[in-house]
């Protein structure tokens, strides 16, 4: 019996020295200096830029490494020409005119045309893309090889910014095309060397890019669900990037000097809507007064004290059409007086729906404090197809979403949600409506920025939703990474990126 | 035997519990009490749990949030076991979670025991048809690992007490009613089942005054392992974040809600961890008390 | 024998078809469709209405079960609403990573399991035996994502001697494994210490015995072998439980198995996913299980099959 012990402590001991030299023999980079291991937010599920795929993804983030794109946001959100240099309107804004970058090819070394940007705009459009809502009865034309023309059903000054999520590919693939997607051909900076959905996909600098073969190698994007294992990988070196780290984790990380850490302002907003179709929250008077009642400043400060900021418009600072409003004061006092004087039911519990964890510290926050003046909220964990179920339905009485514009023009954000017929939070003002419709149909930007100036103003003062919080998404990274774009958006680019050899 | 087989898939409850008597009789009387006396110490602080600790699980007083061990919070109270990443006071949150872990675990497994034992005996008394359908539904429930069948369900569903009830006893029922099918049918066999049959008492009485009661031990014993694998199941599902509304605060949620803080606040996980850890010690020691008392298996009570 | 075989055989064809029955069902009850998922918010009713349709979800209950039945017996599970790729694809993708983690995890468990069972077994009632039992109890008391953070902690961040997470060399596999294999260690242990109890006590081992034999010489000669039988069906059996219950592992690890496709397919209502996968381990189970049946019933011809 002891020998039989003895015995199976020793393979024991073998089999953890063993493990340990292969780790520390594996531990430097396998593939070379010029490579890179980045984790994100989001799995990257599927690459084709085209196919339907509700909720958050990663598919933008690895659309701009394959492919190429009309228009795309610099890292600040400013709207710049990717394959297109240039592009105007007519005067009515239905038909945009975009000029093509010349002697940009595939990666399998094929010219892109006019043609294959007419074939993907309409690839997009049949397909499930949540991005076709964006164009719908829009039509493309290519009357020169180096030019594309899109017609839109009704006058849309912010389509450049609309374009930034369509991904050209070459003409030849069918709307259903599982065998292009085993080795795609793009236009991008990097090609795909293997890719396991959902969990990794390796990139490869693509040599025949027109802006430049990019110097790293390879690309590695890993999804690691959990934090733990995903900032251990990023301390000891495993991993080069992560972004989206939760603010509770960057005192550690910025200890660690190794580690490099910024937090960028993007274009997203925590937006929580009332539904003023419900009776109790019809009046603007009781939506301020629930709005005065909680201490979002302190919750911010308190929870999200690098990644947040308090909001003063219904969208971010990032985005075209954002004008600064009058703050909101927190007066609990003042709140629950405002409420009764409007008849508010108090023995009535509101509805309060959200769809992820990860926001359900800041929703308790937010119960609490209006559960001081003795409104009763319902806090509603959803999962995701429920919660966008009930959110089309207006099954809610208040709705948290972190909302983001894509784009970065208020359009897809205010001109989308706002109006009566997009029956989105049951708040329905024909001025509202007007304002929204020439915002989004005159070409003067001068113009455009006073209408949402003045939309803001409205959803802003009537309380159509709480607008409590800007996010900041915090980037991590290794010192050896150098020159990958910090994106508003949080979808880094690695095209610049080179990895120090020290 | 005339039954039809079952096939010879074991579940962890059964292979945990179908542990023979410890046939010399070593069952020491002190190691029943000791665990004994801390399950009925948790239930006592589940039941007066209002009364120890006054504790609001809406209010978030984020300016105390984690707070180590023995921080004085902004009201003058001590937080003995820390606070969480809202300012919540843990030591209130594990004795109000008691409540709910213990209420999940006990309805889950109860149920569980009950459907199973009544199928089981049913199955093995009347045999037959009825036999070879109810053995053949617990043959499918098996081809799923429960877990899996729990995440599938918690996933779909709305989150509520009732679906993480039904997702952790959905399989769960299953090896209570094949070691009662079995013990059923040997008891079935036995000369005084044969002769109240002969004597012409009905089916239902028979079940109760005759099968019941040689059905009943063993499934106590197996009741202590499941509500062991029920306690983690949650705390599991609250991990994947499919678990109990965040409006109930339960040890599962608390361990979950200290994931991210394992380095720098480990205290949120570690005291419900703890509490968790001991209470399912507790139960499986007494369980296996239980066992070497009362765990006549099908096998050992037909030889 | 062929009898055997062929109502074996039978009766787990029975069992998939109730599988399937069972998995089809719980997924149609479930609120929220995949139109609703794949489209977004943004979705107008139209689309959603149009998309529905094409996935055929709009037909009656029935004619879907009947359908998707057909398509099953063919192993047809359509393609992944979601990936782009036939479901069943997706599937074989992750198998082999699962399949590496449940091995790993149940060889980890026999060795120290069976350890473990010995020596409580072998001393029983005594000190050891005590504190083996409240080890294994123990072993299996810890929440495993609790465990499993905590390893990564330790092992990956401050003695940096193995990796956090993912895959990739054999170093990658083992915090995974260990954690995997925890509660599983303790079934093992436990199941071996009560066989070896049961044989030490059978009339061979006393016979042996009383001829003058040691209780080690009875253990080592005897006893041991004949416990290992029941400890290792039981093992076989379990490897279904492990490739399908690793789900909180895998999340863990970022470990790319089964389970981690079907949470993310379950989020995401990708039906098709969440059949193939979900039958696939249930096809796993029941070919395990009907191995065992065989084997038993070929090396132990008293075992009349059906005695249950």
């Amino acid at each position: 019996m002891k020998a039989f012990v003895r015995t199976a402590l020793a393979a024991v001991a073998v089999v953890a020295t063993l493990s340990a030299c292969t780790t520390t023999s594996g531990g430097t980079d396998p593939e070379g200096a010029g490579s890179i291991v980045v984790s994100g937010t989001y799995p990257i599920e599927s690459i084709d830029p085209h196919s339907a795929e509700g909720g958050a993804s990663g598919k933008d983030l690895i659309g701009q490494e394959i492919f190429s794109r009309l228009t795309r946001p610099d890292p600040q959100g400013k709207i710049i020409g990717d394959l297109a240099t240039d592009w105007s309107a007519d005067a009515a804004t239905t038909s945009w005119t975009f000029t093509l970058r010349s002697g940009v090819n595939f990666s399998d070394g094929s010219a892109l045309t006019a043609d294959d940007v007419v074939a993907s705009f309409r690839r997009l459009l049949g397909g499930d893309s949540p991005a076709a809502s964006n164009f719908t009865g829009a039509s493309i034309e290519s009357s020169r090889p180096d030019q594309v023309v899109i017609k839109t059903a009704k006058p849309d000054a912010a389509l450049p910014s609309k374009l930034v999520t369509f991904f050209i590919l070459p003409k030849t693939v069918a709307q259903k095309d599982a065998g292009f997607f085993k080795a795609p051909v793009g236009s991008g900076p990097f090609t795909v060397k293997s890719f396991t959905p959902g969990e990794t996909i390796v990139l490869a600098a693509n040599d025949k890019y027109w802006g430049g073969k990019p110097k790293l190698e390879t690309v590695t994007i890993r999804s690691i669900p959990e934090i733990a294992a995903r900032l251990t990988a990023l301390r000891t070196g495993e991993v080069d990037l992560v972004w989206g780290v939760p603010n509770d984790q960057l005192a550690d990380l910025k200890a660690d000097s190794n580690l490099k850490t910024e937090a960028v302002a993007t274009n997203q907003v925590y937006t929580m809507w009332f539904n003023s179709s419900v009776p109790a929250l019809k009046t603007a008077a009781i939506r301020n007064a629930l709005w005065k009642a909680v201490d979002f400043n302190t919750i911010i400060k308190s929870l999200y004290p690098e990644t947040g900021a308090l909001a003063d418009a219904p969208v971010a600072p990032t985005v075209f059409g954002y004008s600064p409003q009058q703050p909101k004061t927190y007066d609990p006092a003042a709140a629950k007086a405002e409420l009764t004087a409007a008849g508010f039911d108090f023995g009535k519990p509101l509805r309060l729906q959200f769809a992820n964890p990860e926001f359900r510290p800041f929703n308790q926050a937010v119960v609490s404090d209006l559960s001081k003046i003795g409104v009763k909220i319902d806090l509603l964990e959803k999962e995701q197809a429920v919660f966008i179920k009930d959110l089309i339905a207006l099954d809610w009485d208040v709705n948290f979403q972190m909302l983001g514009t894509a784009g970065f023009d208020a359009a897809s954000n205010l001109g989308r949600l706002y109006t009566c017929a997009a029956k989105r939070n049951g708040y329905c003002n024909p001025q509202l409506d007007e304002l929204l419709a020439t915002a989004g149909s005159t070409s003067d930007e001068g113009e455009r920025k006073t209408a949402y100036a003045a939309a803001s103003k409205i959803i802003w003062d009537d309380a159509v939703g709480m607008y409590p919080m800007t996010v900041q998404t915090a980037y991590v990274w290794n010192k050896r990474l150098q020159g990958f774009t910090l994106d508003a958006g949080g979808y880094p680019d690695f095209a610049k990126a080179r990895v120090n050899r020290s | 035997m005339s039954a039809p087989p079952v096939s010879t898939q074991t579940t962890a409850a059964e292979t945990v519990t179908f542990a023979p008597a410890r046939r010399r009789g070593r069952v020491r009387r002190g190691g029943v009490w000791v665990p004994l006396s801390i399950v009925l110490g948790y239930v006592l602080v589940a039941l007066v749990a209002p009364v120890l600790i006054g504790y609001d699980h809406v209010a978030t007083p984020v300016g105390d949030r984690l707070l180590p061990p023995g921080a004085s919070t902004s009201d003058g109270t001590t937080a003995w076991l820390g606070t969480d990443g809202l300012g919540r006071d843990i030591a209130a949150q594990i004795v109000y979670g008691a409540r709910t872990s213990l209420i999940v675990a006990t309805v889950a497994v109860t149920l569980s025991a009950l459907v199973g034992m009544i199928v089981g005996a049913v199955a093995g008394l009347i045999g037959g048809w009825l036999d070879v359908v109810l053995s053949r539904l617990i043959d499918v429930l098996l081809t799923f690992p429960g877990v899996l069948l729990a995440i599938v369900i918690a996933g779909l569903f709305s989150r509520g007490l009732l679906t993480v009830v039904i997702a952790l006893s959905v399989t769960a029922w299953t090896p209570f009613a094949r070691v009662a099918r079995n013990v059923t049918l040997s008891i079935k066999e036995r000369e005084w089942v044969s002769a109240a049959r002969l004597m012409g008492i009905r089916r239902p009485a028979m079940l109760v005054r005759h099968i019941l009661p040689f059905v009943v031990p063993p499934m106590v014993a197996m009741a202590t392992v499941e509500f062991a694998l029920v306690v983690l199941a949650e705390a599991g599902l609250s991990f994947l974040g499919i678990g109990l509304p965040a409006s109930v605060p339960s040890w599962g949620q608390t361990v979950a809600n200290g994931k991210e803080y394992l380095d720098t606040a480990w205290w949120i996980s570690a005291s419900p961890g703890i509490a968790l850890f001991v209470l399912v010690v507790s139960v499986g020691l007494l369980g296996d008390q239980m066992s070497a008392r009362l765990g006549r298996t099908g096998r050992s009570t037909g030889s | 024998m062929t009898r055997v075989v062929l109502r074996r055989l039978a009766s787990s064809v029975i069992v998939m078809w109730g599988a399937a029955s069972l998995i089809f069902l719980i997924i149609r009850l479930a609120p929220g469709g995949p139109a609703l998922v794949l489209l977004g918010p943004d979705a107008q009713p139209e689309e959603v209405a149009e998309l529905t349709t094409r996935l055929g979800l709009d037909r009656s209950l029935p004619e879907q079960y009947l359908a998707y039945l057909w398509d099953v017996s063919r192993l047809d599970f359509g393609d992944s609403y979601r990936l782009g790729q036939p479901a069943m694809e997706a599937v074989l993708t992750r198998l082999p990573a699962s399949l590496e983690l449940a091995a790993a995890a149940a060889v980890i468990a026999v060795c120290v399991g069976l350890v473990l069972g010995l020596i409580a077994g072998y001393r029983r009632g005594g000190v050891v035996d005590r504190v083996t039992s409240a080890l294994t109890i123990g072993l299996q008391a810890f929440p495993t994502f609790w465990v499993g953070i905590m390893l990564i902690l330790l092992f990956a961040l401050v003695l940096r001697v193995l990796p956090s997470s993912g895959v990739g060399t054999p170093a990658h596999l083992v915090l995974p494994a260990v954690t995997l294999s925890l509660p599983f260690t303790a079934i093992v242990a436990r199941l071996t210490r009560s066989s070896l109890v049961e044989e030490m006590d059978e009339p061979y081992a006393t016979t042996a015995r009383a001829k003058g034999l040691t209780d080690r010489q009875v253990l080592i000669g005897h006893a041991l072998r004949n416990s290992l039988t029941p400890v290792l069906t039981v093992v076989a059996l379990q490897l279904g439980a492990l490739i399908g219950g690793a789900v909180v592992v895998e999340n863990v690890f970022a470990w790319p198995g089964l389970g981690s496709l079907i949470v993310s397919a379950v989020n995401n209502r990708d039906y098709a996913v969440v059949q193939a996968a979900t039958l696939t381990i249930a096809g796993i189970i029941v070919l395990l299980n009907l191995l065992a049946d065989l084997a038993t019933a070929r090396l132990d011809p008293r075992i009349r099959l059906g005695a249950a």
